[in-house]
C-alpha cells in the first residue's frame, strides 16, 4: 500500500479508505494509538526516545525489568581501569519525565501477536497496536561442556555488562603477577565483532602497569577476526609478548571447561587459566525464542526497511537478535536501526511520509589509552536485506595524532550517544 | 512539512555522535552553527577536501539536495533552541 501524506490525502478522493486503514484509531475519534516496547537496552530505548520525539500523538509504554542500564559498549575501559563502573550506567528518568514515556519495570513472559498483547511476570497485560522487541542475545550453553549459568560465576562471560562485569574486574584485580588470562572468543555473528580483541588489549594495557609478568591467551573459534592487522600491530608495538591468539585451526576449537580445575579444553589440548574469560556462541534473547520471533538460524528475520518481523505482522524487532544482513552487532548499528524502526512505526500509525531508512555504523576500539581507531560503515538496501555500501577503517600506519584524535573523538561519542538513547 | 519531517529523519543520524545541546565533549556540536557553515563542511567533507574518515563516510551518504535539507534543519533548531 502506498503511504499517503496527509496533505496527499486531504486532495485524494476516497481517501477516507486510506485514512481509515493508515490511522485507524486516531480517525475514529479514539484513544491515542498503543506501541509497547519491550527492552530497554540501546535498541528498546531508542526507538521509545524516537517514537516520543517524532510523534507526540502516541502512547509509548517500555517495558524493562532492570531500573538501571550498564552498556556493554566501553565495558573494556573499565576493566581497564580507565573508566568507572558508573559513568557507564544510566537510568530512565530522562526517557519518562522528558519525553513522557511509560517505563514499565518488570519482564515481558509471554507474546499473543493474534490477541496483540504482551503478559508480564507480574501480571499485567499490556495491549498494543504495535509491539518492539529489542531483547538482545541469549548464549548457546550447550556448545560448550560444562559451561552454563552456574559456571558463567567462576568463568564470566561479561558480554551483558553488570555483574558479570564487576566479577571479571575483581578476578583480574585478584590474578597474581605471572598469571594467565584466558579469553574463549566466539564464533561469527556475536555482539561487538572487536569487543573480544578490545578486551584483551584492555587486559594488557592494566597488566602491563600492575602485573607485568602476566600473560593473555585468547583460544578464538574462528581463524580471523575483524580489525586484526591493527589489533595485532598495537599488541606488538604495546604489548611485546603479552598476548597469544590461537586460531580454530590450530586447537580444533574450544570443545569444554572444567570449572573446578580452572581449565580449558580444546580439541588437540587443555590449558590452565588463572582467570578465565569464557564468551560463548550466541543467538537472539530468549523472549524472541519462546515468542517464535528466531528462525532455525536462532536470530529474528525482518523485513529490513521497517524491522517488522517477517514471522509476525505488526511485531519489530531492533539490535542483535536480528539478521540484519552486513550490519554488525553494534550499539551504533542497533540505534540506527531503531530509528529507522521508530520512523516506520510513527509513518504506519499517523499517516506520516515514510522516508528511506538510513543505516549507518561507526565503533570507536581501544587499543590502549591513548590509541584508539574507528570504522565507519554506510549500508544500503539490496536484494531484500542489508548491505555495505561503503566501508572505512583506520590503517595501521596512522599516526600517534591520529590515534589520540580517535580517543577524544570516542569519549565525545560516548557522551553524545548515550545522550541520544537515554535523553 | 515534509522537508521538515525529512530533515528531522536526517538529523537523527547526526544525533548519535553529536550532541544536540551543543556541547562539546570531544565532538563538535552542530546545533547552533548557521545553515551555510554546516553545509559547506558536509561539502568539503564529501569531496575529500576536509579529511575525517567518518564523516567523509557520512557526507557521501548525502545528496547534495540532502545536505541543504537537513543543515537547513539543524540551523533552524538552534534558532528556536529545540533538540532534535
Amino acid at each position: 500500500m502506498k503511504c499517503w501524506t496527509r496533505r496527499q490525502f486531504a486532495y485524494a478522493a476516497g481517501g477516507a479508505t486510506c485514512l481509515a486503514a493508515l490511522r485507524p484509531r486516531m480517525a475514529r475519534g479514539e484513544a491515542k494509538a498503543r506501541v509497547v516496547v519491550v527492552g530497554g537496552g540501546v535498541g528498546g530505548a531508542t526507538v521509545a526516545r524516537y517514537l516520543a520525539l517524532s510523534t507526540g500523538t502516541l502512547d509509548v509504554t517500555l517495558v524493562e525489568p532492570k531500573s538501571r542500564y550498564t552498556t556493554c559498549f566501553f565495558s573494556n575501559l573499565y576493566l581497564a581501569g580507565l573508566r568507572s563502573f558508573e559513568s557507564l550506567t544510566h537510568g530512565y528518568e530522562a526517557l519518562r519525565e522528558r519525553h513522557g514515556i511509560t517505563v514499565v519495570h518488570d519482564s515481558a513472559v509471554a507474546i499473543d501477536p493474534a490477541g496483540k498483547t504482551v503478559r508480564l511476570k507480574g501480571g499485567k497485560h499490556l495491549p498494543y497496536d504495535r509491539l518492539v522487541v529489542a531483547p538482545g542475545i541469549a548464549f548457546d550453553y550447550a556448545a560448550i561442556e560444562g559451561y552454563d549459568a552456574a559456571a558463567a560465576e567462576v568463568m564470566p562471560h561479561a558480554w551483558m555488562a553488570g555483574s558479570q562485569t564487576k566479577l571479571l574486574k575483581s578476578q583480574l584485580q585478584g590474578m597474581a603477577d605471572g598469571g594467565v588470562f584466558v579469553i574463549v572468543a566466539p564464533p561469527n555473528p556475536f555482539r561487538c565483532p572487536p569487543g573480544p580483541y578490545e578486551r584483551a588489549s584492555m587486559a594488557a594495557y592494566y597488566f602491563k602497569q600492575h602485573k607485568p609478568r602476566a600473560k593473555i591467551l585468547i583460544l578464538d573459534a574462528k581463524d580471523s577476526f575483524f580489525e586484526q592487522d591493527l589489533f595485532q600491530d598495537a599488541w606488538t608495538r604495546h604489548y611485546p609478548g603479552m598476548i597469544e591468539w590461537l586460531p580454530a585451526q590450530f586447537t580444533g576449537g574450544v570443545k569444554a571447561v572444567d570449572v573446578k580445575g580452572r581449565s580449558i579444553k580444546t580439541a588437540s589440548d587443555s590449558h590452565k587459566a588463572t582467570v578465565a574469560n569464557i564468551i560463548p556462541p550466541q543467538k537472539a534473547g530468549q523472549l524472541a525464542q519462546d515468542a517464535g520471533l528466531a528462525d532455525q538460524s536462532g536470530w529474528c528475520p525482518v523485513d529490513p526497511a521497517t524491522f517488522e518481523s517477517t514471522l509476525h505482522e505488526g511485531i519489530h524487532l531492533v539490535g542483535d537478535a536480528i539478521s540484519a544482513g552486513e550490519m554488525p552487532k553494534s550499539a551504533f548499528a542497533t540505534s540506527s536501526q531503531a530509528k529507522a524502526c521508530a520512523f516506520a512505526i510513527a509513518a504506519a500509525l499517523t499517516g506520516s511520509e515514510r522516508f528511506p531508512p538510513r543505516l549507518f555504523n561507526t565503533c570507536f576500539t581501544y587499543l590502549a589509552a591513548d590509541d584508539a581507531v574507528s570504522d565507519a560503515i554506510n549500508f544500503k538496501l539490496a536484494d531484500g536485506t542489508i548491505k555495505i555500501a561503503d566501508i572505512a577503517i583506520s590503517k595501521v600506519e596512522e599516526s600517534t595524532e591520529v590515534r589520540r584524535q580517535a580517543v577524544r573523538h570516542a569519549q565525545g561519542w560516548y557522551a553524545a550517544f548515550t545522550h541520544d538513547v537515554f535523553g | 512539512m515534509a522537508d521538515s519531517d525529512r530533515g528531522a529523519q536526517l538529523a537523527a543520524s547526526c544525533a548519535s555522535c553529536h550532541r544536540p545541546d551543543g556541547r562539546d565533549d570531544g565532538i563538535p556540536p552542530v546545533v547552533g552553527v548557521d545553515q551555510e557553515s554546516l553545509a559547506s563542511a558536509l561539502l568539503a567533507y564529501k569531496s575529500g577536501q576536509r579529511e575525517s574518515q567518518i564523516m567523509h563516510a557520512v557526507a557521501t551518504s548525502l545528496s547534495d539536495d540532502e545536505i541543504a535539507i537537513v543543515t537547513r534543519y539543524l540551523a533552524a533548531q538552534g534558532k528556536n533552541g529545540k533538540q532534535p
